[in-house]
């Protein structure tokens, strides 16, 4: 460490849970480590959010399959992120000589890094999950934050009214001040979801997460307990407003759909970006290879494939073989799949490494337009479809 | 036993013309994402050869850029990196007499550096090769110097400077020709020699200082013939593209596109490194049409692409066509343009209905940032 020098503002990545929802896709490893849009992985896009923003000081604090994510984080280099004072670290739970813990919740996680945020001495701690597609840049949250004078300020995105009791909602007055959350409410009184990206003053939190961490009753979320408890104290919260593209890709048909979305001209999700490049780590993977009898349309492909066969309205990771007469519609191949001749896919998932044998098949067209999370057909990873095989949902 | 690495980046600039205008031999962009220089470069990294210097002379600018720290190779750590040898500044001229006078830049650095051994190598020929396996070859064999050849199956035309080597039945060399066949079964060296360090650095003091400058024909034809040196030919058996000049360079491109010759060059244990440009992955339209070609990350694709290598970066746009070319880092292709048997340079914009036609082995070539 070097003395005396500290940092304005600090990233801390809640990156532990085990995002169950996804199914097969995380048997294995951490939500934030599953693959995205041919050569990411979703914690790519908050990490990059921070480097784009000039933040450079990250702590992702993992507990559940961490092994994929501590390899693919490395030293960060490839976020620029290998920093003399700063830079990316990894924060498992630890033993302490009084008693050991799992991180319990998503505030005690950060509190159990009290230590790793003092060392920076920051005035500004921001706090992201690792399982949601967005570009945004931070930096201008913050300019937000210090003109409301705001001890916390909360991301949000409007979103329709149908959908607002999916998530949890931010009443607010006209100054943008937050004045009463609610959890998934059956009637919402406003659009503004929470984006779950929350900016605090540190010596505040700090205060917060203490107290919360000696309370027996409560269960150390920044939902359920932290903010509820912000707000009764009546401490300056503020929504900022969010406009851009943001999805949480906590289900195997929302990330399947956020995956459509890269390639639906229409959805303002820009992946291609040089002012504000997502950044991953390289596999030094060659070009990918069309052969005479490949038909692709509409779709986006990653380097180092072999493409003989038809891929229309998907997205293909690198690495990924899709043989000859073979046909991928409307799917997400991850990386290093191999697709037989002759298979057919559809509406489907295939998890990295995996063989779809020979005139396999495996899922169908969804049989009414507004497709149910049943109609996505997963295959897990490194998970083999024997030739001829049919699987459907 | 540990080697170090030598990499020519600039004595051949002459024979590859408009291309290397303004960059190095090494810096030549080839295969869709890479230089010339990551082949030699990633081999001799996936040799754990740890300590490596390229001479170079002008035209570097491109080269730095391109490598930067080395860190892309895994060459920016404490016990493994790579320098840049620029000539000592001296009035000599633009072009080097030959490969020993190029060397003379890196006596020091040979110097400085433990390992027994060097292999060195120009950039030109393309292959994937452990070169850890040619030195216990080289060892074994109680040579003096060993030359890595093949053996070319198909017609071959030698160039000037390639060495031809007949062998005994232990690959130690019997005869040894320059820019002709000597014979039957002849094997055709790669411009990659491995021998003790001491040994190459005698060379050098010795040859430089009398005026003599090449290292194939000044000093390893002449000593052979005066039957002063034994040569061990170490027999490579993999895929070789050699890049003599702009023909080749641009029929090659095109053989890694054969999938036999990719998966000889490009493996997944032993990975040809490049710089990382943070392109997202490709993106093909509703009317693009693909066949028969490669096609690197960062490239929109609406047009019609056939038979050619696409680099980072490229952007085609609807109705333009495509077949038989190389088309570099950054390209824009407009709209209906049609474009046959050309090599387009980095950063060029082909503007919309545009025809480019050229002959299969005589391309058209486009210089870097022009406007069609």
């Amino acid at each position: 460490m070097i003395k005396g020098k500290r940092k304005e503002c600090i990233a801390m990545l809640l990156a532990g849970g085990q995002g169950s929802r996804l199914t097969v896709l995380t048997e294995k490893m951490a939500k934030p480590a599953v693959p995205f849009g041919g050569k990411y992985r979703i914690i790519d896009f908050p990490l990059s959010n921070c480097v784009n923003s000039g933040i450079d000081t990250v702590g992702i604090m993992t507990q559940y399959q961490p092994l994929e994510l501590n390899a693919y984080i490395g030293t960060g280099s490839p976020w620029g992120l290998n920093r003399i004072f700063g830079g990316v670290h990894i924060l498992p739970p630890y033993a302490r000589s009084k008693k050991s813990e799992w991180y319990k919740g998503t505030a005690n996680a950060i509190y159990q890094n009290i230590n790793f945020v003092n060392r920076y001495d920051p005035e500004y701690v921001l706090v992201l999950s690792g399982d949601h597609i967005y570009k945004m840049d931070y930096d201008k949250m913050l300019q937000f934050h210090k003109k409301k004078n705001a001890d916390c300020t909360i991301a949000v995105l409007d979103v329709p009214l149908l959908e607002a009791s999916r998530f949890g909602i931010m009443n607010t007055n006209d100054d943008d001040s937050i004045y009463e959350f609610e959890e998934k409410p059956k009637k919402p009184k406003s659009t503004k979801a929470s984006m779950g990206v929350y900016l605090f003053n540190w010596s505040v939190l700090k205060q917060y997460l203490i107290e919360d961490e000696a309370d027996p009753d409560s269960s150390n979320d920044f939902g359920k307990n932290i903010i509820p408890n912000l707000l009764k104290d009546k401490k300056a919260l503020y929504a900022y407003g969010f406009d851009g593209y943001w999805k949480d890709v906590g289900t195997i048909k929302s990330l399947w759909e956020a995956n459509m979305d890269l390639i639906d001209p229409n959805v303002p999700i820009e992946i291609k970006d040089d002012n504000f490049k997502i950044y991953a780590r390289n596999n030094a993977e060659p070009p990918t290879l069309f052969a005479k009898t490949s038909d692709v349309k509409n779709s986006l492909i990653a380097e180092g494939c072999i493409i003989k066969g038809a891929v229309k309205d998907s997205v293909i990771s690198s690495g990924t073989v899709v043989g000859e007469g073979a046909i991928v519609l409307n799917s997400v191949i991850m990386p290093n799949a191999i697709i037989k001749s002759g298979a057919v896919i559809k509406y489907a998932i295939v998890g990295e490494e995996s063989v779809i044998g020979e005139n396999a098949k495996l899922g169908e067209f969804p049989a009414k337009v507004n497709a149910s999370k049943k109609d996505i057909t997963v295959v897990g990873r490194k998970t083999n479809l024997k030739p001829g095989e049919v699987v459907t949902q | 036993m540990k080697m170090t690495g030598i990499i020519f980046s600039n004595v051949y600039d002459a024979s590859l013309g408009d291309l290397t205008m303004h960059r190095t031999v090494a810096s030549l962009p080839f295969g869709g994402r890479y230089r010339f220089v990551d082949f030699v470069l990633s081999n001799m990294v996936n040799s754990n050869i740890s300590s490596i210097g390229l001479i170079t002379k002008y035209n570097y600018q491109s080269l730095m850029d391109h490598l930067g720290s080395g860190l892309e190779w895994d060459l920016s750590r404490k016990n493994a990196s790579f320098y840049i040898l620029p000539p000592f500044a001296s009035g000599i001229t633009n072009v080097y007499r030959g490969n020993l006078e190029a060397l003379s830049n890196a006596v020091k650095f040979l110097q400085a550096n433990k390992p027994d051994y060097v292999v060195m190598c120009d950039t030109t020929v393309i292959c994937n090769i452990d070169y850890e396996r040619a030195l216990k070859s080289h060892i074994e064999s109680g040579a003096d110097i060993t030359v890595i050849a093949n053996r070319e199956l198909t017609a071959f035309e030698a160039d000037s400077n390639d060495l031809m080597l007949l062998t005994d039945e232990n690959g130690m060399a019997t005869d040894l020709t320059i820019g002709q066949h000597p014979g039957e079964g002849a094997l055709v060296g790669m411009g990659m020699f491995i021998m003790e360090r001491n040994f190459l650095i005698s060379i050098i003091n010795n040859y430089v200082s009398r005026g003599r400058y090449s290292f194939e024909k000044d000093f390893l034809l002449s000593r052979f013939v005066e039957g002063d040196i034994k040569i061990k030919v170490y027999e490579f058996g993999g895929a070789v593209l050699r890049n003599h000049n702009i023909v080749s360079y641009f029929k090659n491109n095109f053989k890694i596109m054969k999938e036999d010759i990719r998966a000889d060059i490009f493996k997944r244990n032993y990975p040809i490194y490049t710089k990382v440009r943070d392109e997202a992955p490709a993106f093909y339209s509703e009317s693009s049409s693909v066949s028969d070609c490669i096609v690197a990350d960062g490239c929109t694709v609406a047009g019609k692409v056939e038979g050619s290598v696409i680099f980072r970066d490229v952007t085609i746009d609807e109705g333009a066509s495509i077949k038989n070319s190389v088309i570099m880092q950054g390209t824009t292709i407009g709209k209906g343009a049609k474009i046959e048997n050309a090599i387009i340079d980095k950063d060029v914009t082909v503007t919309p209905g545009a025809v480019l036609i050229g002959g299969s082995s005589s391309p058209v070539i486009v210089h870097k940032g022009d406007t069609i």
